[in-house]
């Protein structure tokens, strides 16, 4: 790549995106504008402009289509001085609550490909919202809004009045019930003792038992419940089993114990609620069910998951992102299931632009198969902004 | 009317409030009038109890005048612990009547706790389809000492969006409740100049008390730690922590791991915990210990600066030179220390005769 050509493709990212903003100002527009910070970067440029707030409608629209923000954030906070340079004289008046959930963030994200990715995170998302914000925490619909990030992810916004007021380690309390911190298995898993009894002259202690909450069971018991059924029943169905409880982390020799402890009548007393299975088998399954119903939230730049921060900048809805031309696009909560960025989050229409590709390219994108060999081309402008803000290619 | 003795029990509800208003004394009689010597008395031992015990302690509520008594201690006292003027013994004033109504409570009907709930604007409910008490999350998270275990939200029964608990464990909250609100109070009122006068006396003798006992913490030095050298995040959370502020989960984190990796022993640690007016040892062990590694497997590296921003406990308008260069709270003390080091050799003699 010359300098040139970066230069060229710096220029048509700028003009694509600034085609948009001068056609999108009212949506652009979020509420309680006037009480947030915002930050930008530029296209070419260093370092993040922050700090700023807008008092009227009007500027804030002239602010997007004049420096046409790379990239767009405003606060989740709401402050009484939003362009104060210093936190403290800002004045924090509340801050909505957020939860940032980010493909780079899922265990084998390398070997996935951009598109399988965010399906991965979208079902992650989806247990977020709908086991965890609407069912255990019963926020009401109308208070959560959702968006896919343009980038990686997706976003919900939690705008209940009532967590505004939310400080740090309370929000961080949350997010440790979601991602499934320190939960005792002592809690979810009780013993019991039957009674003593007597046969002739002998006595013998009573049979301890464990028992496992039903799936009906509210908040973490019935998820790990639930968890563990379908663990079993997975494994169960399993072709080979011993090779699917090795996908779980358990070392062959154990694998091959576990099925053969796993007999139906065993399956079946599990699924009636008794685990009294060995301590590792337990603890297998506890960890197991545990990792696949808790969501991981992404961490911020300090590692701590971004929903804890109570001074947050986040991605503006409706903006666009400059590392792919994808717009920050909200979605419906029924919705979310059909939801497909490379379709639904494209602004751009299908002009053709002459790029040369850096690699090779196999991807669908708006409805079309694209696959494309290195060297210079014409592609639809959707695709070129697309590959040009992700460097894979640099307008020709 | 409630009952008298349960307004006596309970200064704090808005009906013991309402009572003293309409049939209590005027502020002048209570504060100078024999009859009411004894409620001036009393209040005084809440003080001294709650300093001491951190309980403002159990009288006979045997006959009308018992009670009324007690009623109008209670004003009494808030008003000396506002004139006495230390955020510590207001802390732990606080916690004595908090501590006090928590015993009370645990004794009284669930119904009863609920109306109490209600008063205090938490959002309670008692479910008819399984006789069990939940509380909004919300008010639970501002309540619960979740930094112990069994108390963290996901160690609970949730369902959309209530949190289930025991008769005992509601309790606990408006025990919670209790002291913030008497906290917010004391801390929103001004000392009056009449109470000042007719109390001068034993004033005094609070503020002394207080002192005495800052003496005492302060004249144990902290293991080998040079205070003055510490970091101004560390240094205000150990100085909000030993005035008994409520310092939050992550801050008594910071501050345990950050006097760990200077090899400060766990009961060095355990020292700096013992002055603030809620301490309780066997807890505040175990918590210690769990952090410094010596119970658990792991022990914790302290926080960076940049993670004490995100958790607010960073003072940004207290960071100071050696704060703009650094970036974690640990290598400010080691700079610190070599600072000192370098001015040592090139002071003077008179000054190293200090
Ligand atoms: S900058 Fe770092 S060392 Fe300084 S006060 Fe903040 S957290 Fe502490």
């Amino acid at each position: 790549m010359n300098s040139f050509e970066s230069q060229k493709s710096l220029e048509f990212l700028k003009n694509s995106f600034r085609e948009y903003y001068e056609k999108n100002r009212m949506a652009l527009l979020p509420d309680r504008f006037g009480r947030r910070e915002f930050a930008f970067t530029f296209f070419g440029g260093k370092g993040m402009l922050r700090h700023l707030s807008f008092s009227k409608k009007k500027d804030f629209i002239d602010f997007l289509k004049e420096r046409v923000p790379a990239h767009a954030y405003y606060s989740s906070a709401y402050y009484q001085k939003p362009d104060a340079p210093s936190m403290q004289q800002k004045n924090w008046m509340g801050a909505e609550l957020i939860f940032d959930l980010d493909s780079d963030h899922l265990p084998n994200a390398e070997k996935l490909s951009y598109t399988e990715a965010l399906e991965q995170v979208k079902k992650e998302f989806k247990r977020l919202v709908e086991e965890f914000l609407l069912q255990d925490f019963g926020f009401d619909e109308k208070h959560l809004e959702l968006y896919f990030s343009g980038g990686r992810g997706y976003h919900c916004h939690v705008k209940d009045p009532m967590v505004f007021d939310l400080d740090s380690n309370e929000r961080r309390e949350i997010v440790d019930y979601i991602t499934g911190r320190d939960l005792r298995d002592t809690i979810i898993f009780r013993q019991y003792v039957s009674e003593r009894r007597q046969y002739g002259r002998r006595i013998y202690s009573g049979i301890k038992t464990l028992r496992m909450p039903t799936p009906d069971q509210p908040g973490w018991k019935g998820r790990i419940s639930r968890g563990i059924i379908e663990i079993v029943n997975e494994i169960k169905k399993s072709r080979d089993p011993i090779k699917k409880l090795q996908e779980y982390g358990v070392k062959k020799r154990n694998a091959e114990k576990l099925i053969r402890d796993l007999s139906d009548e065993r399956v079946r007393r599990i699924k009636n609620g008794l685990l009294d299975q060995s301590k590792t088998i337990r603890s297998f399954f506890l960890n197991s069910a545990l990792r696949k119903t808790a969501v991981a939230l992404s961490a911020g730049e300090t590692d701590e998951p971004v929903t804890c921060d109570t001074k947050r900048l986040i991605r503006l809805p409706y903006s666009l992102h400059g590392g792919t031309g994808l717009r920050v696009t909200k979605l419906d909560i029924d919705d979310l299931e059909e939801f497909n960025p490379l379709v639904d989050a494209v602004v751009f229409d299908d002009r053709p632009i002459r790029v040369r590709l850096l690699q090779p390219i196999k991807m669908e994108m708006n409805g079309e198969n694209h696959k494309l060999q290195t060297g210079i081309q014409d592609v639809p402008r959707y695709l070129a902004v697309f590959l040009v803000g992700k460097k894979m290619a640099v307008v020709a | 009317m409630m009952d008298l003795t349960i307004l006596a029990k309970y200064p704090f509800l808005n009906n013991s409030r309402e009572y003293i208003k309409k049939n209590g004394p005027s502020v002048k009689d209570l504060l100078e009038s024999l009859v009411y010597e004894r409620a001036r008395i009393i209040g005084i031992e809440r003080l001294d109890n709650a300093f001491k015990n951190r309980d403002v302690g159990e009288r006979s509520l045997a006959t009308e005048t018992d009670c009324i008594m007690e009623l109008l201690s209670y004003p009494i006292a808030r008003m000396i612990a506002v004139c006495v003027g230390d955020n510590f013994f207001k802390r732990r004033y606080a916690l004595g009547e908090a501590y006090h109504a928590y015993k009370n409570l645990i004794n009284e009907q669930t119904s009863f706790l609920i109306k109490v709930s209600k008063e205090f604007n938490l959002n309670v409910k008692y479910a008819e389809e399984n006789k069990r008490i939940k509380i909004h999350f919300k008010d639970y998270l501002r309540n619960a000492p979740t930094r112990y275990k069994e108390w963290k939200m996901i160690n609970r029964d949730m369902e959309k969006g209530y949190i289930y608990v025991s008769h005992k464990e509601l309790a606990r909250l408006l025990e919670e409740a209790l002291r913030r609100k008497i906290n917010k109070d004391l801390d929103s009122r001004e000392c009056d100049e009449t109470i000042y006068k007719v109390f001068s006396s034993e004033i005094s003798r609070f503020q002394n008390m207080v002192m005495i006992h800052r003496k005492k913490m302060r004249t144990t030095p902290i293991g080998k730690l040079s205070v003055e050298k510490l970091p101004p995040c560390i240094k205000n959370l150990l100085s909000a922590i030993q005035a008994g502020e409520n310092v939050p989960h992550m801050g008594r984190f910071a501050v345990v791991a950050f006097l760990n990796s200077l090899k400060l022993s766990v009961d060095e640690i355990m020292k700096i915990f013992s002055s603030a007016p809620d301490y309780e040892e066997d807890k505040t062990r175990y918590q210690v210990e769990h952090i410094t590694g010596s119970i658990s497997s792991t022990s914790y590296s302290p926080l960076g600066c940049e993670k004490m921003r995100t958790y607010g406990i960073c003072p940004e308008e207290q960071i100071d030179e050696i704060c703009k260069k650094i970036r974690h709270p640990l290598n400010y003390y080691y700079r610190k220390w070599r600072q000192k080091e370098k001015e040592e050799k090139t002071s003077t003699k008179e000054e190293t005769g200090l």
